[in-house]
């Protein structure tokens, strides 16, 4: 390529194109002028989507990198626009979304001197990022950008923070003369021999086979492998929460999410193997419970391409530090097919089960979900926040295929949804995008309803609005004596009011036909907000109490223990 | 596994860049794993060489080089 002087901004804009980045989300301030600028010059090449509030961005670019596969990019000024950014990196660290924020920040020579707006951005983020970048001298700043792409997206995928001071934006440099590529981050993985030969052995003489399957199958594009995987060896598959579209939910081996709130026969199921092929999961405390009682009696392989995952939470039998993909290329044409009766019926047994414990009466939350998924289903991309209706919506709702479910599992993040949904629904072709969110939780962040309405993004926001802080009071009820303190909201908000004024269609729904009616007739065009009043008593089930194990699952609800 | 703490030395070469030291210190802060010791050589100024002593178990052990071994500006990780 022919070398061209270029400013720190222009330099920015090349490094995104090439990358591919050309839809990113951000707010602009002080330290970013120069990058709005080239923005502002580069609008045919790269579109930039403005949020109410930066951490909306950076849920926005996670949102968008979950869909496409893609970095997600976010831009944001020194300062407070850098801070609040914090929670949003976070949540794709935890998540191991592959993103890279841009930081505007004071001009080299004050910093350190607490300038106007001046943050050490990169030291309040390190221990929430795979790396993290100053650009201290305009001469690294080509090659800072390849290397972040490249740390976002390779390996474990993960967020990476470059901070740009504003007179390296400003500084001229000649761009695309010396380092065209970023050096490829050093990966950890060695698959060997030995590990697959152990595996596949375990594996061939397991009776009840399991598959644990995670984040890191859809990470790796190694979905349709794992159907083949678990086809081949009949074994029943159970999902951590980000791995829950690995498999369409009516595959007769899916048997839903496993742990604290999975379902009743994944759980079971799991706590019932000998053998356990752990795929791309991390082993999380909400997952897994009283570690001991959880590893007993069973042989784990554990596959993971992040080698600290190996004995962090679980001490595997076997591991195999790799990238799933490769392995089960490596390990299927080696199996043959196996099916072990007892085992396949035991799981059919489990299911109907399952299925017993989820009747749910009337308006409901579960119902409403189910309504949805009924109306809408097809291969919508689905947003959640955190609570309840989080869960629920991992239970009931029907997904199809992966990339489908944008919901916040490591950091739990309460207002995670409204800006997940803009730009998944802005990664999914602006396509109809339903978001289920809690009347806490939309709290949060309902302010992107702005950039929502500015978009006019086709979103469907079901408001699951039971008056509570449902999560929490559904704790305070089983653990501390029924004291509901502060998770009762009484707040009055007139949800379709609020719709309106900010642009948007709203509706109410009180039952169930003035749901149906309401979705029958959506509009096909900007962000409608559908606030369905359900009761809040409901309780997710079943649920296994912290640090507890599968024997002590609750599976009735509390109003009938009591009664009873 | 062996969960006596024993003390344990690891020996890193880290590329010499802002906030290296920073981002090695955080993995023992961490998990509260003290240091007990540490050493940079400086020869090579675009490679340093620390050398670290703390305490733990194999578990631990095997977790701080692990976790060390994802850091960016880190080349090598050796437990000696
Ligand atoms: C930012 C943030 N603050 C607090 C919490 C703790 N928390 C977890 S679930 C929950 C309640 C969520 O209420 P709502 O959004 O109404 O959902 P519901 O459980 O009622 O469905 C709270 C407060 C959190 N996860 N995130
Ligand atoms: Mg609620």
């Amino acid at each position: 390529m022919s070398t061209a002087k270029l400013s720190g901004a222009q330099i920015v804009i090349e490094q995104l194109v090439r990358h591919g980045a050309t839809t990113v989300f951000g707010y602009p301030g002080g330290s970013v002028l120069p990058i709005y600028d080239a923005l502002y010059q580069n609008a045919d090449r790269i579109k930039h989507i403005i949020t109410a509030h930066e951490q909306g961005a950076a849920h926005a670019a996670d949102g968008y990198a979950r869909v496409s596969g893609k970095v997600g990019v976010v831009i944001a000024t020194s300062g407070p626009g850098a801070t609040n950014l914090v929670t949003g990196i976070a949540n794709a660290y935890l998540d191991s979304v592959p993103l890279v924020a841009i930081t505007g920040n004071a001009p080299v020579p004050l910093l350190g001197r607490d300038a106007f707006q001046e943050v050490d951005i990169v030291g309040i983020t390190q221990p929430i990022v795979k790396h993290n970048f100053v650009v201290r001298d305009i001469s690294d700043l080509e090659s800072t950008f390849a290397e972040a792409f490249a740390i976002a997206d390779s390996g474990r995928k993960g967020p990476v923070l470059v901070d740009i001071p504003k007179n390296i934006q400003e500084a001229m440099c000649e761009y695309g003369g010396k380092i065209a590529d970023a050096p490829a981050p050093r990966e950890i993985v060695e698959v060997t021999d030995n590990a697959i030969d152990a595996a596949i052995t375990a594996i061939m003489n397991a009776k009840r086979p399991f598959i644990y399957a995670g984040g890191g199958v859809i990470a790796a594009e190694a979905c349709t492998l794992l159907q083949t995987f678990a086809e081949l060896i009949s074994a029943p598959v159970g999902f951590s929460l980000m791995g829950l579209t690995a498999l369409p939910h009516s595959h007769p081996l899916a048997l839903g999410m496993c742990g604290m709130h999975g379902k009743y026969a994944a759980t079971v199921a799991k706590s019932e193997c000998d053998v356990m092929i752990a795929l791309g999961v991390r082993f999380s405390d909400r997952a897994t419970g009283n570690i001991e009682i959880y590893k007993q009696n069973k042989t784990i392989v554990h596959v993971d391409i992040d080698m600290a995952e190996l004995a962090k939470n679980v001490a595997p039998n076997i591991e195999i530090c790799g990238d799933v993909k490769s392995v089960l290329q490596r390990m299927i044409p080696q199996l043959s097919a196996v099916r072990n009766q007892d085992w396949v019926d035991r799981i059919a047994e489990l299911k109907s089960k399952c299925g017993e414990l989820n009747q749910v009466g009337e308006f409901t939350p579960q119902r409403v979900i189910e309504t949805v998924g009924d109306k809408l289903g097809g291969d919508a991309v689905i947003a959640t926040d955190v609570g309840q209706h989080q869960m629920w919506t991992m239970q009931y709702y029907p997904f199809k295929a992966p990339r489908t479910f944008l919901t916040s599992g490591g950091l739990g993040t309460m207002g995670y949804g409204m800006g997940a949904a803009i730009g998944g629904c802005v990664a999914n072709g602006r396509k109809r995008t339903i978001l289920f969110t809690g009347d806490g939780s939309f709290g949060m962040n309902l302010n992107e309803l702005v950039t929502a309405v500015s978009q006019n993004l086709p979103l469907v926001i079901i408001i699951v609005n039971n008056g509570v802080l449902g999560m929490v009071r559904q704790w305070q009820k089983r653990f501390y004596e029924q004291r509901y303190s502060q998770t009762t909201l009484n707040r009055k908000t007139d949800f379709v009011a609020l719709a309106e004024a900010f642009g948007a269609k709203g509706f109410r729904a009180e039952n169930i036909v003035e749901l149906n009616s309401i979705l029958k007739h959506l509009p096909s065009e900007g962000p409608v907000v559908i606030d369905c009043h359900v009761c809040m008593d409901e309780e997710v089930l079943p649920m296994i109490p912290p640090g507890k194990a599968v024997d002590d699952m609750i599976t009735t609800k509390f109003d009938m223990e009591v009664a009873n | 596994m062996e969960t006596v703490s024993s003390a344990y030395t690891v020996e890193l070469l880290v590329a010499n860049r802002y906030g290296a030291l920073n981002r090695i210190t955080g993995i023992y802060a961490r998990r509260g794993y003290n240091i007990d010791s540490l050493n940079m050589i400086t020869d090579n100024p675009d490679v340093y060489r620390i050398i670290i002593s703390s305490k733990g178990d194999e578990y631990a052990r095997t977790q701080v080089v692990r976790q060390l071994s994802k850091l960016y500006d880190i080349k090598e990780v050796k437990l000696v």
